[in-house]
C-alpha cells in the first residue's frame, strides 16, 4: 500500500462525498422544519437529468447546476403542497416522489435523445485551483484544487452550522421542527418556514443530482443516483442532524465509495459486485451500530394544522 | 355513515386520479403530435384487445401482484417495507440455484423452488425487521440498502457463478421446472393463480381472523396496542417475514413461470411499483391486485401504442407515476376538516352538523 494509493483514495473520497453532502444537507434543512422527505432519490434523479440536458444544450455546467436546482424546487413543491397544505403523510408522499421523478426523468431523456443507445457526453466543470495554496503538497490538492462545487459544499456546511446555532432565524427554524405549535404562538410563521425548507431541500437535492452529471461523470445513465438519496438519509441520522456530523458521515460514505472502486480495479479474484456492495453494506452496519438514540427533530414527520387547538 | 363515506372516498379518489392522470397523458401525447384518442385506443387494444394480449397482461401483472401484496401486508402492520425488490430477487436467486442444481423436476422440483424462494425472501425481509425491533433502526433505509445488495448478488450469480458461457446470464432452468400455462394460447401461467390465491389468503387473514385484526391494530396505533398487551414486536417481525416471503415467492414464481433465467434487469423496479400499487389500492389486498393488473395493462398496451403511433412507452410510466401522486394527495385532501366544511356548504348543510359528526 503506497502513499500514492492512500492519497488518491482520500482525494477520491472527497469527490464522492460532495454529491452526498448536498443531498444530506437538503434533508437536514427539510427535517429541521419537521419535514421528513424520503423523496431525495427522485429529486436527485430529475436534477441529474435536467442538469445534464441543460449542460448538453448550452455547454455550460453552471447553467446545468442552476437548472438542476430549479427543477428540484419545482418537483419538491408538489411534495410541499401535498404534505404541508393537504397534510398528506410525508413518508408516503416521499415515496410518490421517488416513483414520479425518475419516471419523468426517463421520459424527458427518451423524448430528447430517442431510443438510440449512443451515449451523449458533456464537458465537465473544470477545477479552479487557489493560487499559492494549491501548491502545498497533498493538502493543496485535497483542499484547494477542486471544482467550485466542492468549495461551495464545504462553505454550505459552515453556513449551515452557523445558521442553526448562532442566528435567531436559525433557532426559529429549528423550533418549527421541534414544536410547531409553540413556535406559532411565538409568532414564528410555521407554514412559511416549512415551505422555505422544501425549497431549500429541492434546490440542494437537485444540485446534488446535477453534480453527478456535470462534475463527476460526463454522461447520464438511468439509475445514476444509485441509492445516494437513501444513503444521504442515513448520513443525516449518522451525523445526528448537525452540519459537522453530516460532513463527517458523508466523508465516511464517500470513502466507502472510493475504496470500492479501487478494490474493483485491484482485482482480488472476487466478482466485482462484492466490492460494489460496500457502500450499501456499510450503511446498514453503521445504522445498526449507532442504534436509535432519538436525536432528530421531535415533530419530524408530523403534519401541522393551524386550526388545531 | 362515516364509514360509508370513507369507503366511497377510497374508491372515488383512485378512480378520479386515474382519470386525471390519463388526461395529462393525453395532453402529453397531443403535444407529441399524435392523436390521443387513437393512442388510447391502441393502448386498450394492446392490453385487452385479443385473447393473447389479455394473457400477456395477466402474465405481466403476476410479479407486480406479489410485490404489491408484499408492500400492502407490511404497511398494514405499520412498517414500511421498501425492500420488496430485494426480497423478490433473493427468492429468484435461490430458486434459480436450486432449479439448476437439484436435478428434481416436475411438481416436487417446482414446489422445492417456490418454497425455498419464499424462505429466502422471508429471511431477507427479516433483516430490516430485526434491526428495527432490536436497534430501533429505520427499516426503510435498511430495506432499500438490501435491495442494492440483492441486485448486486444476483449480478455475481449471472456473471460469475452460474454464467451461461459467454453471455452474462444464467442458463435456462430445465423444462421440467417451468410452470405451465392455464389457458391455451394465453401467456399467463399457474404463477398468476398462485398470486391471486396469496392475495385472497392475505385478505382473509387481515380482515377475517383475530390475529389479522391485531396486526392491523398494531399498524393503526402501535402505542395503544403495546398498552393493550399485544406482542407488538412479534407482530412486526412476523409482518416482515410474511411480506418478504410473499415477494420471495413472487421472485421464484417469475423465474419458473416467465423469465426462466437470471439476467440483467430481472425484477428491477418491481419493489417500488409494488409500494405504489398498494398505496393506490388503499392497502387492501384485493384492490391492490386489481391495481397491479391495471399497471400491467398500461405496460403491455403501451408497446402496441408505441408501434402504432410512435408515442414512447414511457408515457405509461408517467401516467402510472401521476396516479400515485394524485391518489395520495387526494386521500389527504378528503380527510382535511376544511374539505368536509366545503362539502357540507355545497350540499346546503350548516356548519353545526359538521362539528357534531
Amino acid at each position: 500500500m503506497s502513499w500514492d494509493f492512500v492519497s488518491n483514495l482520500i482525494l477520491a473520497s472527497v469527490r464522492m462525498a460532495v454529491p452526498l453532502l448536498f443531498i444530506a444537507l437538503a434533508e437536514l434543512y427539510s427535517e429541521r422544519a419537521g419535514m421528513v422527505n424520503i423523496g431525495l432519490e427522485g429529486l436527485a434523479a430529475i436534477g441529474s437529468l435536467v442538469g445534464f440536458l441543460v449542460c448538453f444544450i448550452t455547454g455550460s455546467a453552471w447553467l446545468g447546476i442552476l437548472s438542476g436546482a430549479l427543477v428540484g424546487i419545482a418537483v419538491n413543491m408538489i411534495y410541499a403542497f401535498a404534505t404541508i397544505t393537504l397534510c398528506a403523510n410525508q413518508i408516503v408522499y416521499g415515496m410518490a416522489l421517488n416513483i414520479f421523478a425518475p419516471a419523468l426523468a426517463s421520459f424527458i431523456y427518451r423524448v430528447y435523445f430517442g431510443t438510440g443507445s449512443e451515449l451523449s457526453q458533456i464537458t465537465l466543470m473544470s477545477g479552479i485551483g487557489i493560487p499559492g495554496l494549491k501548491n502545498i503538497p497533498f493538502l493543496g490538492e485535497l483542499l484547494f484544487n477542486q471544482t467550485p462545487m466542492v468549495y461551495f459544499a464545504y462553505l454550505l456546511v459552515i453556513v449551515t452550522v452557523l445558521y442553526f446555532n448562532k442566528t435567531r432565524s436559525g433557532l426559529n427554524y429549528k423550533a418549527v421542527g421541534e414544536h410547531p405549535k409553540a413556535a406559532a404562538t411565538l409568532g414564528i410563521p410555521v407554514i412559511r418556514i416549512k415551505y422555505i425548507a422544501c425549497i431549500l431541500c429541492g434546490a440542494l437535492s437537485g444540485i446534488g443530482g446535477a453534480y453527478l452529471t456535470t462534475c463527476y461523470a460526463n454522461t447520464y445513465t438511468e439509475g445514476n443516483v444509485a441509492g445516494r438519496g437513501f444513503i444521504a438519509l442515513a448520513a443525516v441520522i449518522f451525523g445526528r442532524w448537525t452540519g459537522g456530523g453530516i460532513l463527517l458521515a458523508c466523508l465516511f460514505f464517500g470513502f466507502c465509495d472510493a475504496l470500492q472502486i479501487r478494490l474493483q480495479v485491484a482485482n482480488f479474484g472476487l466478482p466485482y459486485q462484492f466490492f460494489q456492495m460496500i457502500p450499501y453494506v456499510a450503511t446498514v452496519l453503521v445504522l445498526s451500530l449507532i442504534g436509535a438514540k432519538k436525536a432528530g427533530p421531535r415533530a419530524g414527520g408530523q403534519p401541522y394544522r393551524r386550526e388545531e387547538r | 355513515m362515516r364509514k360509508f363515506k370513507q369507503s366511497l372516498a377510497s374508491f372515488a379518489v383512485p378512480l378520479l386520479s386515474i382519470l386525471l392522470a390519463f388526461l395529462i397523458g393525453a395532453i402529453i401525447i397531443a403535444l407529441r403530435g399524435a392523436s390521443p384518442l387513437t393512442a388510447l385506443q391502441y393502448l386498450w387494444k394492446g392490453a385487452f384487445g385479443t385473447k393473447a394480449t389479455l394473457g400477456t397482461t395477466l402474465a405481466k401483472s403476476t410479479p407486480l401482484i406479489f410485490t404489491a401484496l408484499c408492500a400492502c401486508f407490511a404497511y398494514r402492520c405499520g412498517v414500511f417495507n421498501l425492500g420488496g425488490e430485494g426480497q423478490f430477487i433473493m427468492g429468484s436467486i435461490v430458486a434459480c440455484v436450486i432449479g439448476l442444481n437439484s436435478g428434481l423436476t416436475g411438481l416436487p422440483g417446482i414446489l422445492l423452488c417456490l418454497i425455498a424462494g419464499a424462505l429466502a425472501g422471508g429471511v431477507w425481509g427479516l433483516i430490516p425487521g430485526i434491526l428495527k425491533v432490536t436497534r430501533g433502526q429505520n427499516e426503510m433505509i435498511i430495506s432499500i440498502m438490501l435491495n442494492y445488495v440483492a441486485t448486486l448478488l444476483m449480478g455475481v450469480v449471472y456473471t460469475s457463478w452460474l454464467r451461461d458461457a459467454n453471455v452474462p446470464q444464467t442458463p435456462s432452468i430445465p423444462v421440467g421446472l417451468k410452470l405451465s400455462r392455464i389457458v391455451h394460447g394465453m401467456r399467463f401461467t399457474s404463477a398468476f393463480a398462485i398470486a391471486v390465491a396469496v392475495g385472497l389468503i392475505l385478505y382473509y387473514f387481515l380482515f377475517r381472523t383475530s390475529s389479522g385484526f391485531k396486526l392491523r391494530a398494531v399498524g393503526y396505533n402501535m402505542t395503544a396496542s403495546r398498552f393493550n398487551g399485544f406482542p407488538v414486536n412479534r407482530y412486526i417481525l412476523a409482518s416482515f417475514i410474511v411480506s418478504g416471503a410473499v415477494a420471495g415467492l413472487g421472485g421464484s414464481a417469475e423465474l419458473l413461470g416467465s423469465q426462466f433465467r437470471l439476467i440483467n434487469g430481472f425484477g428491477a423496479g418491481y419493489g417500488f411499483d409494488g409500494v405504489a400499487m398498494a398505496l393506490i389500492g388503499q392497502l387492501h389486498p384485493i384492490a391492490s391486485m386489481v391495481v397491479a393488473i391495471f399497471f400491467a395493462a398500461l405496460r403491455t398496451g403501451s408497446t402496441t401504442m408505441q408501434a402504432a403511433t410512435g408515442v414512447p412507452t414511457s408515457v405509461s410510466d408517467i401516467i402510472q407515476a401521476l396516479v400515485i401522486v394524485f391518489t395520495v394527495a387526494g386521500m389527504a385532501l378528503v380527510k382535511l376538516p376544511e374539505f368536509e366544511t366545503f362539502r357540507m356548504k355545497l350540499s346546503g348543510g350548516d356548519r353545526k352538523e359538521v362539528k357534531s359528526a
